[in-house]
């Protein structure tokens, strides 16, 4: 399944840190970048394009008033800013979310989980069952042909082919073709002893 | 907490026994009473600087050692690494296998899940054994080679006619992980697998599997981010000065 992605902006070790344990503690997150240079932060929003930008106040004090005109009109990238201590939420009426510094833990845990529902909504993440086509993929998989040949077996192109493989392991949680005929064998997908 | 020269390696253990594998990997055996990492490594021989970076790396995910091993001769990282190797081919894996094929289950199927399981840790036995011996009898010692020369003032012929073959950036790009087929093993066991009549096998099996995952990890990141790196860069300037492309 595919991650909610974060950049956290945040100059402080120690901040940066704090933050980085927060979002890692979610298993549906991962930080795509830590930046700790004000110059930078533009660049690797634009290029990476993450969900979530964390940005501490500092870093665009100037520009608070509209942080999204800092950055392309393209990212999908939502705001959330840092803020040292507490300020009425008014001021940063682009801000998509605030963390405080004196928030405690299940606020902030709250918060985030809030934020990240909005990108993956539940009940979403627990379809990970194979669709009959995906069996299929599975199945010759373990027999042991190449992407090349599952294709022409299947009428499907090569391209076809690997988006599935890709599909099947993030399902499953298994990548390579043994640990795949395992998993064929156990679900009765394939017998024993075809397997390749 | 940040390991330094002066703390005790009993506290150590006591603070994160999982670095007891790391330690022993070195040759220290138990019984080191109130000694300091200090006088560990000056009874053992250890290098002092090297032991700390590896030990602090893996006690603590954010701690970086690539700097300053990337500063310290390649032949005391290979010759840890290989030591690794050993650990991984002679200890671990057997191990787990061992307790994988105590696993029974009381139904129709304990054939079946008892032969594809030791099929698959098998086959992955003989992964792992390729990969480290490719690593052994090709790459550490070319790579040794390459500081050798590296150091020398003068140039060797031998050593011109094997760089005129080999590469180590020919063998950076095609360094495979070694633990992919146990995070699949992982899962399997988790997810997949019927439940077998003894949990606590099972139990031990998953304990291993994470421990020798980040073991593994830890020693491909090692290969990747010190060893490959510094040995090219060292492979380059020599091929500059033998005018090789
Ligand atoms: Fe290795
Ligand atoms: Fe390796």
């Amino acid at each position: 399944m595919e991650k909610v992605s974060f950049i956290i902006a945040e100059k402080s070790f120690v901040i940066r840190t704090g933050l980085m344990k927060i979002i890692n503690s979610f298993t549906e997150t991962i930080i795509i970048k830590e930046v700790t240079e004000y110059k930078t932060i533009i660049k690797y929003v634009n290029k990476l394009n993450p969900d979530f930008l964390i940005i501490n106040l500092k870093f665009i004090e100037d520009a608070y008033d509209d942080i999204r005109k800092m950055f392309s009109e393209n990212i999908k990238t939502k705001f959330i800013i840092f803020t040292g201590t507490k300020r009425s939420k008014e001021h940063f009426a682009y801000f998509d979310e605030q963390i405080s510094v004196d928030d405690d833990k299940t606020t902030i845990l709250k918060k985030i989980q809030v934020l990240i529902s909005g990108i993956i909504p539940y009940g979403n993440e627990d379809n990970n069952e194979l669709s009959e086509r995906e069996k299929e993929v599975v199945k010759q998989i373990a027999l042991g042909k190449t992407n090349k040949e599952i294709a022409e077996e299947l009428f499907i192109s090569v391209h076809t082919v690997i988006t599935h493989r890709k599909n099947i392991t993030g399902k499953l949680g298994i990548k390579t073709v043994s640990g795949l005929t395992v998993y064929a064998i156990l679900n009765n997908i394939i017998e024993i002893n075809e397997a390749s | 907490m940040l390991i330094t020269k002066k703390t005790k390696l009993a506290e150590v253990i006591h603070q994160n026994y999982h670095l007891i594998p790391i330690i022993t990997r070195f040759g220290i055996n138990f019984g080191f009473g109130d000694k300091n990492v200090e006088q560990i490594c000056e009874k053992y021989d250890i290098r002092q600087d090297f032991f700390l970076e590896i030990i602090n790396a893996f006690n603590d995910e954010d701690y970086s050692p690539i700097n300053k091993l990337q500063n310290l001769p390649l032949e005391i990282t290979v010759s840890y690494l290989l030591k690794s190797h050993q650990y991984f081919n002679k200890v671990k894996l057997p191990h787990i296998e061992n307790l994988i094929s105590k696993l029974e289950w009381t139904s129709a199927e304990n054939k079946k899940n008892k032969s594809i399981l030791n099929k698959f840790f098998i086959q992955y036995r003989k992964e792992v054994t390729e990969h480290t011996l490719h690593e052994e009898n090709e790459v550490y010692p070319f790579i040794i080679e390459i500081e050798k020369n590296y150091n020398l003032s003068q140039n060797n012929i031998d050593f011109y006619r094997l760089l005129e073959k080999k590469s180590v950036i020919k063998y950076a790009e095609t360094h495979d992980e070694l633990n992919t087929s146990l995070l699949d093993l992982k899962n399997i066991i988790i997810k997949y697998l019927p439940p077998s009549d003894n949990i606590d096998i099972t139990e031990q099996i998953l304990n291993e599997i994470f421990d020798l995952e980040k073991d593994m990890k830890d020693h491909t990141d090692i290969e990747n981010s010190v060893v490959i790196p510094v040995a090219i860069k060292m492979e380059n300037k020599l091929r500059k000065r033998f005018n090789l492309k």
